[in-house]
C-alpha cells in the first residue's frame, strides 16, 4: 500500500514535466493551437463561415511561412494585423468628439481589443522549434506555388517600389509599409518580406481567392513584371531596421 | 433614417429589381468587402481613409451619384476606378463578385444615394 501511495504521487509529480517535455510539435498544434485556428481546411467558402473565423488559417502554413520566423514569432507573438482577423469586428463609426477629421470629415476608427497588444499563447524555444517543424508539414497547396519563382535579375529600390505599392496599385490603403504608415484592414506589409515565403508572396499577391475564397483583398490585377519588382520590394523593405527609425 | 422609412425603402427593394434575399447579399458584400473604405453607412468614411491620398466617393451623396449612370457605377466596381477616369485607389472587383452580384451592389448604392429618386422610377440608365 505504502509503495502505491509513493508511486501515485510520483507520478503526480513527473507526469506534467514527461507530457510537456514529450509533447511533439503535432500534439503542441492539437492541444494548444487548435482551438483558434483552422489546422485543417477547407478556408471559408461564405462571408458567414468568415465571420466565425476567429485566428488565422494555419492549414497551409508549411506552404506560406518562413521557418526561422515561425520560430521567433512564436516566442515573441506581436500583432500582424493592425485591424484584428476581420476589421469589422473593431470599427465604430462614431469617433470621440476630439478626433480631428480628414479634410473635414470624420472616419471609422478602431476600437476595443485590436488597440491593446496582441495577447497570444507564448512556446519556449524548444516548442517553438516543435510546432514550427509540424506547421511546415502543413502543405495542401503545392499546385498554387508550383512554378512561382522569384526573379534574381530584378532590381528594385525601396522608393520605386513603394510607388508601386501607393501610386501603381493602391496597395497603401489597406497595408502598412511602415509602423503606422497606411491603412488597416490587411496585414502589415513591412515585416511580409521575413515572414513569408516568396513563392506565396508571388502566389497570393497574384491571386488571394486562391488560398482564402472570401477574403477583402481584391486581386489588384498586377502585371507579372510588377509582381516580381514588388516582392523583391517587400524583402528588400523586411530587412529595414524600424525600430530604430522611430 | 426613421422606422417608417426604413420600412418603406425595404418594401421597395422587395418590390423593385430584388427579391429580398438579394438585397441581404448585396449588403453583406458591400459590408465585407465596400465598408473598409466607403464607411459603415457609405458615406466614404471608412476605417482606412487616413492611408488614403484620394478620398473614396461618398455614396450617399445624392447630388453626385445621381451624375452618374448604373453603367458607370457597375463599371467602377468591376473593373475599378480608372475603367471610369477615375482613381486606382478604388480597385477592381470582377474577380471577387459574380456579374449578378455586381448587379445587386449597384442596386444596393442607389438606396444609398437616392431613395426619392427610386420611389419616383427615375430610369438610371
Ligand atoms: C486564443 C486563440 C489563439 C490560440 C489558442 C492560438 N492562436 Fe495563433 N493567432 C491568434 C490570433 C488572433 C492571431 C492573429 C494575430 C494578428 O494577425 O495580429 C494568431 C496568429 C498566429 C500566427 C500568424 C498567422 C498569420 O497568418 O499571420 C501563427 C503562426 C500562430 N498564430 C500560431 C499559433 C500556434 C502555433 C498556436 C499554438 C501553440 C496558436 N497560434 C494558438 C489566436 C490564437
Ligand atoms: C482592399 C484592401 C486591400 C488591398 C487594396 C490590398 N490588400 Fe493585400 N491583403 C488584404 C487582406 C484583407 C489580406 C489578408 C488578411 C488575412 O489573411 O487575414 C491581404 C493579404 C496580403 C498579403 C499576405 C500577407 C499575409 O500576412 O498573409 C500580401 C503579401 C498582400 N496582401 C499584398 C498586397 C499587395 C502587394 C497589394 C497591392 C497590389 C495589396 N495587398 C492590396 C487587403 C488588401
Ligand atoms: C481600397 C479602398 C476602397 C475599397 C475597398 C472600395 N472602394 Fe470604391 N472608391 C474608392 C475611392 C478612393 C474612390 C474615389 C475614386 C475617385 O474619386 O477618383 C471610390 C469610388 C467608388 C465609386 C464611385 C465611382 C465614380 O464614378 O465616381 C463607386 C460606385 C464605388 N467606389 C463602389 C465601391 C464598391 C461597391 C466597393 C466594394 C465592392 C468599393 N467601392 C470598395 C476606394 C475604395
Amino acid at each position: 500500500m505504502k509503495r502505491l501511495i509513493l508511486f501515485s504521487l510520483l507520478a503526480v509529480i513527473v507526469s506534467p514535466a514527461l507530457a510537456s517535455a514529450g509533447e511533439d510539435g503535432a500534439a503542441i498544434l492539437k492541444n494548444r493551437c487548435a482551438s483558434c485556428h483552422d489546422l485543417k481546411g477547407p478556408a471559408p467558402q461564405t462571408i458567414r463561415e468568415l465571420w466565425k473565423r476567429d485566428a488565422p488559417d494555419l492549414f497551409y502554413a508549411g506552404n506560406k511561412f518562413r521557418r526561422e520566423w515561425l520560430v521567433e514569432w512564436l516566442q515573441k507573438p506581436v500583432r500582424i494585423r493592425p485591424a484584428g482577423v476581420n476589421y469589422l469586428r473593431n470599427i465604430n463609426s462614431t469617433p470621440p468628439k476630439s478626433q480631428k477629421g480628414k479634410a473635414g470629415r470624420k472616419f471609422d476608427v478602431l476600437w476595443g481589443e485590436v488597440l491593446r497588444p496582441l495577447k497570444h499563447v507564448k512556446l519556449n524555444r524548444a516548442e517553438a522549434e516543435a510546432a514550427a517543424d509540424a506547421l511546415m508539414d502543413l502543405r495542401p497547396h503545392y499546385e498554387l506555388v508550383a512554378g512561382k519563382k522569384l526573379d534574381s535579375k530584378v532590381k528594385v529600390t525601396l522608393d520605386s517600389g513603394e510607388l508601386l505599392i501607393d501610386k501603381v496599385y493602391g496597395c497603401l490603403s489597406c497595408h502598412q509599409i511602415e509602423p503606422g504608415y497606411g491603412g488597416y484592414t490587411g496585414p502589415e506589409l513591412y515585416t511580409a518580406g521575413a515572414r513569408l515565403q516568396p513563392e506565396f508572396l508571388l502566389s497570393y499577391i497574384d491571386r488571394p481567392k486562391n488560398w482564402d475564397p472570401k477574403i477583402w483583398m481584391p486581386n489588384m490585377h498586377v502585371k507579372p513584371d510588377d509582381l516580381q519588382k514588388i516582392v523583391h520590394y517587400l524583402i528588400l523593405l523586411s530587412k529595414e531596421d524600424f525600430d530604430a527609425s522611430n | 433614417m426613421r422606422p417608417t422609412k426604413m420600412m418603406f425603402a425595404a418594401g421597395l427593394l422587395m418590390f423593385l429589381a430584388a427579391p429580398a434575399l438579394h438585397a441581404e447579399e448585396a449588403f453583406l458584400n458591400y459590408k465585407q468587402y465596400c465598408m473598409q473604405c466607403h464607411g459603415m453607412h457609405g458615406k466614404g468614411d471608412g476605417v482606412n481613409v487616413p492611408a488614403m491620398n484620394i478620398l473614396p466617393r461618398d455614396h450617399s451623396d445624392n447630388k453626385y451619384m445621381m451624375s452618374r449612370t448604373n453603367t458607370e457605377i457597375y463599371k467602377a466596381i468591376k473593373f475599378g476606378g480608372p475603367a471610369v477616369s477615375k482613381s486606382v485607389k478604388m480597385p477592381p472587383w470582377d474577380d471577387v463578385f459574380t456579374e449578378d452580384e455586381i448587379r445587386q451592389l449597384v442596386g444596393h448604392i442607389r438606396t444609398l444615394c437616392c431613395e426619392q429618386e427610386l420611389v419616383r422610377g427615375v430610369n438610371f440608365r
